[in-house]
């Protein structure tokens, strides 16, 4: 059986990154075609040039890991408070901020801020778009959270409370290292969601807070341009290394 | 804990806005300047200019109509000039600060939308038409010739209700801005019968599928058709022989902005000649600035796809806007269709 | 337990302002009348709702459950060999789950802009196809309900594989060894050990991707090139080209009730069996 699950994990990883592996083969390629032509960096020189895409870029990054460590920390905190006393309305209210679409999320919020900046003479930027990225994060991280806290024995806590340890004591020096890759999964997860989401963030985006999908967005509907395909090339072999070093970094 | 607060505190700072400079924020259509045009003006003014862009009426509407967005300068197409009034959206152009406006064609300086030019400047014009690839023997001339079946799998149609709709309606022969619900049902019936020929619904996406040879006939608007033929010269552009619509896309100056003067350079300095040149030569779209034409490149000047020669254009209509329950029933034609 | 209460109190604080707050205006807004051009005005009304119930629009609701349904039952089976194969890594875990995430941190756009360069007629797919001589003109494999499953599917992948390994690394070995050491073979141990165990993977999994494929737009309307209508498209032109924001909201609505009873359901039903 492990052999079939090798070979099957070979096939998935393949079919995974094939997509992004030909747009990198081919954001060297001169042409804008699939049509091989010859071996050109001229699309790399294009970002460079870009100013839009380096500031998208930028802000994508500071929204993102912004979002993540709030919603981390917030939706943790949530999940472990719902463990073992449930609060129906809470859980629902985290559903429903899943279910609805994010074009009505994006409208919604858009209208909430408008309102809001009636009276306070405020505009859009940056930090209206990381308060909604936690707004839709939280309840990813609270389900993943929840999901890993329903394996973990009950008693645990108990235990560790008739030790001596005191109510915080228990959650963090035994509920939390327990929750640890739990933790890992869930702010991969708000991670990627609050870095690729582009709807909710077009509509509370600010004059100077584009962020990269709306950059990349505005791009593609002009046509797909290679510039692109660098892009995705860059981000690939960036976070590729990110993992690598902290792999190294794991094991040491 | 410490690198939270480090976090938090980039993001304030990044947040906070690096004026200087005086400031001036132009939302604009992409692809509409030259890529010097903006930093020019910048140069010679000493300020500076946020310059961001957009793919629809609609997505600029929707940062804009609670007059607080922070743009001071928008490019609506003409038809959502009068909403934008009726929402005491747009400041009046003091004309004295617009000597540059004596250099539009004469045609647009009482266009039917703003008889005094009192809100608004043309900037670019164009019309939507058929771009095909030259091995289509006979050439598509007409909109019913793309509901010939030879096309089948190999057509596209614009994803815009109003174009496609309007498309219909003067293959039919009724007028392109039509709100006569039995007329509309009629154009919906064309659609329709139309749809399994279509193979998608694309706007400048199809421009590579049409350069590749994967399209043989789309419905597009002359600026992206010409973009298409500058990379692939085996395309052509029609201007349909039932009639076309013709698309003006205005600037304005939002009431909100505080910096009307600043704005007003801005406009004025668009209405250059050299300048208006530059960046209807590098967008590919057609410039009502009759002075401007001089300074065109030839190829450009001569382009019969964007200049089309007067005959050809006093086959287009210029579209009205639509009043709310015309636009309710072809909003629900429009889904009709995409459903069927 | 007062900690609890107060480990609650941040998130209580984002969803009441950030969510129920705007959710309330939505739904304020799906009782009032869209404005001449565009925004809402004043009469209160239940047009909206009653607009809802005509065949045009149950058809596409029903459609994209349908597609949802059929994009989270693959992204399951393509999912749960991938988590059980990292769960079960002696190392480089997170290496792997990594490695699933990787691709979806360059932008969804990106992604989807993949699969049309793969999918076009002139694209990698055909190509090769054409090469190798399996087929002779090139196939239309973009701009039908194959590409936007495919597009979806790819999507959504990470949000399935993610919960079911959380949950699969939790497993008690001891629990697939006893069934071993009582006689039952490899696939028998998955099916009827393995799989239930991870029953709250699988629910959390299954509902973080067939809600989203249910209001998704993006894809359908990339890959599918706008030939179809599923709510998520109904919902976002009612926003922007029609303007009827009254209307999108009532659909919104709609859309909300349905989910949340089905998924109110399934929760019920997984909180009974646990006691």
């Amino acid at each position: 059986m492990r052999r079939w699950l090798g070979l099957y994990a070979v096939a998935f990883f393949a079919f995974l990154h094939l997509p992004l592996l030909t747009l990198s083969v081919f954001s060297f390629n001169s042409s804008r075609f699939t049509v091989w032509e010859h071996f050109s960096l001229d699309w790399y020189r294009a970002i460079f040039h870009d100013p839009e895409l380096i500031e998208g870029t930028w802000n994508s990054v500071i929204v993102a890991i912004a979002a993540t460590l709030i919603s981390t920390v917030v939706g943790t905190l949530c999940a472990y408070g719902l463990w073992k006393r449930g609060s129906r309305l809470l859980t629902g209210t985290l559903y429903l901020s899943l279910v609805t679409p994010e074009i009505v999320t994006g409208i919604a919020l858009l209208a909430l801020f408008q309102w809001m900046f009636r009276w306070l003479h405020w505009h859009l930027g940056l930090y209206t778009v990381i308060l909604a990225h936690v707004a839709f994060s939280i309840a990813y991280v609270v389900i993943v959270i929840s999901a890993r806290l329903r394996t973990i024995s009950p008693n645990l806590e108990e235990a560790a409370m008739d030790l001596g340890a005191s109510e915080w004591g228990a959650f963090f020096y035994v509920i939390l290292p327990a929750l640890g890759p739990g933790i890992i999964a869930a702010a991969l997860l708000a991670l990627t969601v609050s870095f690729d989401d582009y709807v909710i963030t077009s509509m509370v985006a600010g004059v100077d807070s584009q962020t990269l999908p709306m950059v990349i967005y505005a791009m593609a509907r002009r046509g797909a341009s290679p510039i692109i395909n660098a892009i995705s090339a860059l981000i690939t072999v960036f976070f590729g290394l990110l993992i690598v070093i902290s792999e190294r970094v794991r094991e040491t | 804990m410490n690198r939270r607060y480090f976090i938090l505190g980039m993001t304030a700072l990044a947040g906070c806005s690096r004026a200087s400079r005086p400031r001036l924020n132009v939302y604009n259509w992409s692809a509409y300047v030259a890529p010097d045009t903006i930093s020019n003006f910048e140069a010679e003014f000493g300020v500076k200019v946020r310059y961001a862009t957009y793919e629809s009426n609609e997505e600029m509407l929707a940062k804009v109509v609670t007059g607080n967005s922070g743009w001071d300068i928008v490019f609506p197409t003409y038809t959502r000039i009068k909403p934008m009034l009726d929402y005491g959206l747009i400041q009046p152009l003091q004309h004295e600060w617009l000597p540059g406006l004596s250099n539009l064609d004469p045609r647009f300086r009482a266009p039917t939308w703003d008889r005094d030019l009192r809100w608004s400047v043309p900037w670019m014009w164009f019309a939507t038409g058929i771009v095909y690839n030259r091995d289509v023997r006979p050439a598509p001339t007409r909109w019913a010739d793309l509901w010939d079946s030879r096309l089948k799998g190999r057509l596209t149609m614009l994803d815009d209700p109003e174009d496609m709709l309007g498309a219909c309606l003067k293959k039919i022969g009724l007028s392109f801005s039509s709100t006569d619900p039995a007329e509309l049902q009629r154009a919906k019936q064309e659609a329709i019968a139309q749809k399994p020929l279509v193979r998608a619904y694309l706007n400048a996406e199809v421009r590579d599928q049409l350069v590749s040879g994967d399209v043989l006939a789309a419905q597009l608007w002359a600026t992206t058709a010409q973009q298409a033929i500058d990379a692939g010269p085996t395309l052509a552009f029609a201007y349909p022989e039932e009639g076309f619509p013709l698309y003006c896309d205005c600037a304005v100056i939002l009431r909100e902005s505080q910096r009307s003067r600043l704005a007003h350079q801005f406009l004025d300095y668009l209405l250059r000649p050299k300048v208006a040149a530059a960046a209807a030569d590098y967008s590919r779209v057609a410039t009502p600035n009759g002075a401007a034409k001089g300074f065109l490149p030839e190829a450009t000047r001569d382009s019969s796809t964007l200049y089309p020669p007067p005959s050809i254009l006093e086959r287009g209509e210029w579209p009205q806007t639509l009043p709310p329950d015309a636009q309710r029933l072809r909003d629900r034609i429009w889904t009709e269709i995409k459903a069927s | 337990m007062k900690l609890r209460s107060w480990f609650v109190l941040p998130t209580w604080i984002w969803m009441v302002g950030l969510f129920a707050a705007p959710f309330a205006i939505v739904f304020a807004y799906s009782f009032l009348t869209r404005g001449v051009y565009g925004g809402v005005e004043h009469p209160w009304t239940w047009e909206n709702y009653q607009r809802l119930f005509d065949t045009l629009y149950l058809t596409i609701l029903l459609r994209s459950f349908a597609m949802a349904l059929v994009a989270t039952l693959l992204c399951l089976f393509l999912a749960f060999p991938a988590a059980l194969f990292i769960s079960r890594s002696p190392k480089h875990k997170n290496l792997y789950l990594q490695l699933v995430m990787l691709p979806f941190w360059t932008s969804f756009l990106v992604r989807t802009y993949a699969w049309l360069f793969l999918l076009r007629d002139t694209g990698l797919v055909n190509t090769v196809l054409q090469k190798i001589g399996i087929i002779h003109s090139p196939l239309q494999l973009l701009y039908n309900d194959g590409a936007v499953l495919l597009g979806l599917v790819y999507g959504y992948l990470p949000f399935m594989v993610l919960p079911i390994y959380a949950t699969l690394e939790r497993l008690d070995p001891s629990l697939p060894e006893a069934a071993a050491d009582l006689g039952a073979r490899p696939w028998a141990t998955l099916l009827r050990v393995i799989v239930p165990l991870s029953r709250p993977g699988i629910i959390a999994g299954a509902i973080l991707v067939f809600i989203p494929c249910l209001g998704a737009y993006l894809t359908p309307d990339l890959l599918g090139g706008g030939r179809t209508v599923l709510v998520g498209n109904l919902v976002q032109t009612q926003f922007t080209t029609a303007r009827d924001w009254p209307f999108g909201s009532a659909v919104s609505m709609l859309l909300m009730l349905l989910v949340t009873v089905l998924v109110w359901g399934i929760l019920r039903r997984e909180s009974e069996q646990l006691t």
